[in-house]
């Protein structure tokens, strides 16, 4: 079966190859039956990689542990998802992972355009296949997922592996990389319709229609991804961090960020014909910093956490980037003179200039995390010294800059397109700004003095009043005249205008985010020794440790606390926080037990087993606010699904045309 | 006694006889000066004063070394200062503020500077446009459908 792996791998490789020489060829040769080839081996390579995942998946679910792969992360004992997931578990599969994921999204792509958009898809067709390549080789070359061991030449093999690493062996770890590898690998999409619409001169809007859904689509799964990570390391790692600051962790969180900028730069083109250098250079960085992350993950070039072992992928990555962002950059200064603005800024104060800033301020915030997470390697290369950059640094210089975005989300949506006058911003501020600065003297009352979680309070206040304000003013009109009511009126404007509403509920998500980040300033913490029937206070929480228990199952063993927890003499019943021990991979785990509040959680681990005279550790946290990340998640879902449905008013008009400027008189549907 | 239970016994006795010497709790006082220090386990990019792993092959001596330090009356900063001159500046856990090291903090600022001056230049490239010049060459009654137009296009706008 191995055999047949490693040859699908290899027939996929050698169709990828057939398919850019082919799809370029047959465009500038002008054979459109090559152009059709190149897009029917697009589908060989899917169905190539399809039958060699499913071989790996195969020998993973029943235990070949002649091949090497199988044999480092699967285990008998494990769960039959847990065998599964180990798929994405080790370097070869993720890779084989990422390829199978870039096929399936290129077929979706060529099957979807196969009647449009015929001058660029041979292009887009290249530029997807070309990554496939560089993917290919990987696994066809250098780290292919069907290396058989020495044992498997004929000898026996004893029923056994490693097993998974423990720490993945949790449900949301199971949905985790699929997700991020679906956001990393999708942007490749509109990077491919952007080097499309670069070498065709076509730089206008065409590929930004087509790929806008792509792009919303893609950041929703990196959005999910990054959060399910979040909530993995929430519940898993035993200390109730969400994050990090790990070079991996920015490495995903990276190209999120120019995404991001994208999505709201490209209402610039769309509406005003302005911004397509910058969204075709925000683009083409998004793919590259997908591209970085993946060599950051596997180069080893930066400590980290959850990179892959030290292999010698890392030269193949700078090689590909360095021949990819040449290129690009080629086409963009090749084909300036087709990419110039057909409007002008009218004036400051208006929607536009806000989107310039909103970008300045979230490519300084990717820019931030970017310079951290490399100053340590930069520090020594320049230096010879290491420094250390750990979380406190990217705290103090990501907080001010987050803030500032936090604001701008709110302000934005206020200010209106072409132009504002001094007076409307007045009457749009009024109300936003009274509600942030109630908050404000609300929580200085109470005795909040820790200041950056009274500007954020104070923003969040800001914002989310100005976008119900928005919901309210529109619903109202509606109300008034079906005679409906609030609710009703609600969901008939975010129908009419699904993006705007839908990005203003995106908006509202991420107030929520900032709400739960905003919690961490008032953690409370205990790590205490504890005996059967001894007692600890945190916060007004009561904790008393009832007695303990051990076991063992196929997979691990497991030590048990029994904290019975009441607050204010009330019972809030038993928890139970496990340590564990797996025994195929020799490795331990934390399993803790967290109550969970909208207000606050309760978070308990055991630390550590024993001690003198037989204690117990118990490491106890108040998380407050922290449900309002996973809550603002949703919430930033909803927004996102709400953006990708159609807009029951199908609003037809024309671009804002300028008088004295040569421009097409295109047609915009918002 | 069933082989599983001893196994069980004698991990959580493993874990006891690692636990003996301390449990790794600190004090107030230690965990503030933890905090300026960077675990330097590799595991995490957490300082010595917020790692969580109990038994961290670093955080634990590290832990010692500075109450040990304390209950000897030493500063704050002679206890950093002896650290970082045992370990080089990688043991803390942001980069100094001095030389080299100060670009770590003044670059992302100096970025957004940039990004200032490129907005200034944008804008300004924009507003000069030729536009008003066009504009008077066209007969006003032109001009006044094309406003009438624009403010309509532009009323339904986000």
């Amino acid at each position: 079966m191995e055999n047949v792996g490693a040859l699908t791998i290899l027939l996929a490789f050698c169709f990828a190859v057939y398919s850019v020489v082919a799809s370029v060829a047959g465009k500038l040769g002008r054979r459109p039956f090559l152009v059709l080839s190149a897009e029917r081996s697009v589908y060989s390579v899917w169905a190539l990689l399809t039958v060699a995942s499913s071989i790996l998946v195969y020998a993973l679910i029943h235990g070949d542990f002649r091949l090497a792969y199988v044999a480092e992360h699967s285990d008998h004992a494990m769960a039959p998802i847990y065998k599964f997931t180990a798929w994405w578990g080790g370097q070869e599969g993720s890779l084989l992972l990422w390829s199978w994921l870039l096929a399936t999204y290129s077929s979706v792509v060529v099957f979807q355009n196969r009647r449009k958009f015929r001058a660029m898809m041979p292009y887009v067709t290249a530029a997807l296949m070309t990554t496939e390549t560089f993917f290919l080789i990987l696994i066809a070359f250098v780290e292919s997922p069907f290396k058989v061991l020495e044992a498997g030449r004929g000898n026996v093999v004893e029923g056994v592996g490693q097993g998974l690493n423990p720490l993945l062996q949790y449900w949301t770890m199971v949905i985790h990389p699929p997700m991020l590898y679906l956001g990393y690998v999708g942007f490749a999409v509109p990077f491919a319709f952007a080097i499309a619409s670069l070498a065709t001169k076509q730089p206008g809007d065409s590929w930004i229609h087509t790929t806008r859904r792509w792009t919303l689509v893609t950041w929703m799964f990196q959005s999910t991804g990054i959060l399910l990570g979040a909530g993995w390391a929430y519940a898993v790692l035993g200390w109730g961090g969400y994050w990090g600051w790990d070079p991996v962790e920015n490495a995903s969180l990276l190209p999120w960020i120019t995404a991001t900028a994208f999505l709201h730069s490209v209402m610039m083109q769309e509406k005003k014909g302005m911004m397509k250098v910058w969204n075709i250079v925000l683009v083409s960085c998004t793919f590259f910093l997908c591209i970085f992350g993946t060599f950051l993950t596997r180069s080893g070039v930066v400590s980290s956490v959850h990179a892959f072992a030290q292999s010698p992928l890392g030269p193949f990555f700078v090689t590909f980037m360095a021949i990819g962002i040449a290129a690009t950059l080629y086409l963009i200064l090749s084909r300036l003179d087709y990419l110039k603005s057909e409007a002008q800024l009218e004036s400051v104060l208006s929607r536009e200039s806000s989107f310039l800033f909103n970008n300045l301020i979230l490519l300084a915030s990717c820019f931030a995390v970017l310079w951290g997470t490399l100053f340590p390697v930069i520090s020594e290369a320049v230096t010879g010294e290491k420094i250390s950059v750990d979380a406190p640094f990217f705290n103090r210089v990501n907080i001010p800059i987050g803030l500032f975005l936090l604001l701008l989300t709110g302000v934005g949506p206020l200010i209106a397109w072409r132009r504002s006058s001094v007076e409307s911003l007045k009457k749009s501020f009024f109300w936003p700004t009274v509600a942030g600065l109630a908050l404000t003297a609300i929580l200085l009352g109470a005795g909040v003095r820790h200041f950056y979680a009274l500007v954020s309070l104070a923003l969040c206040t800001f914002v989310a009043t100005s976008v119900m304000l928005e919901f309210f003013k529109g619903a109202s009109a509606i109300r008034s005249k079906s005679r409906t009511n609030l609710v009703i009126a609600m969901v008939e404007l975010t129908h009419r205008n699904t993006r705007r509403y839908g990005g203003y509920m995106v908006h509202m998500g991420i107030v929520l985010l900032f709400i739960g980040f905003t919690g961490k300033a008032f953690d409370k913490d205990a790590t205490v020794e504890m005996t059967p029937g001894q007692t600890i206070e945190l916060g007004s929480y009561h904790l008393q440790l009832t007695h303990t228990d051990s076991g063992q199952n196929e997979n691990y063993r497991w030590g048990r606390l029994y904290i019975n927890v009441s607050r204010n003499g009330r019972d809030l019943g038993t928890f139970e926080p496990e340590q564990r021990f797996y025994i195929a991979s020799r490795q331990g785990a934390s399993n803790v037990a967290i109550r969970r509040g909208v207000n606050e959680d309760l978070y308990m681990n055991f630390a550590g087993g024993g001690g003198q005279g037989g204690k117990f550790v118990l490491q106890a946290y108040v998380f407050p606010l922290v449900s309002w990340i996973w809550i603002g998640y949703w919430v930033v879902l909803l927004g996102t699904l709400i953006c990708l449905v159609p807009s029951k008013s199908r609003l037809l008009y024309p671009r804002t045309e300028v008088v004295g400027i040569a421009g097409k008189h295109a047609k915009v549907e918002d | 006694m069933p082989k599983w239970k001893t196994s069980v016994i004698a991990v959580l006795l493993a874990a006891a006889s690692i636990a003996q010497e301390s449990s790794g709790i600190m004090s107030a006082d230690t965990r503030r000066v933890a905090g300026n220090l960077a675990c330097l386990c590799k595991a995490c990019k957490n300082t010595v004063g917020d790692c969580a792993m109990l038994e961290c092959s670093y955080c634990r001596p590290k832990r010692e070394k500075i109450a040990a330090l304390q209950a000897a009356g030493k500063s704050d900063q002679s206890i950093i200062d002896a650290v970082v001159a045992e370990e080089g500046r990688e043991a803390l856990a942001v980069p100094p503020t001095e030389g080299f090291t100060l670009l770590a903090w003044t670059m992302p600022y100096i970025a957004i500077g940039f990004g200032l001056i490129v907005i200034w230049m944008f804008v300004r490239s924009l507003r000069r446009r030729p536009v008003t010049t066009a504009a008077a060459e066209i007969d006003s009654a032109v001009l006044d459908r094309y406003q009438d137009r624009i403010d309509k296009d532009t009323a339904n706008l986000d």
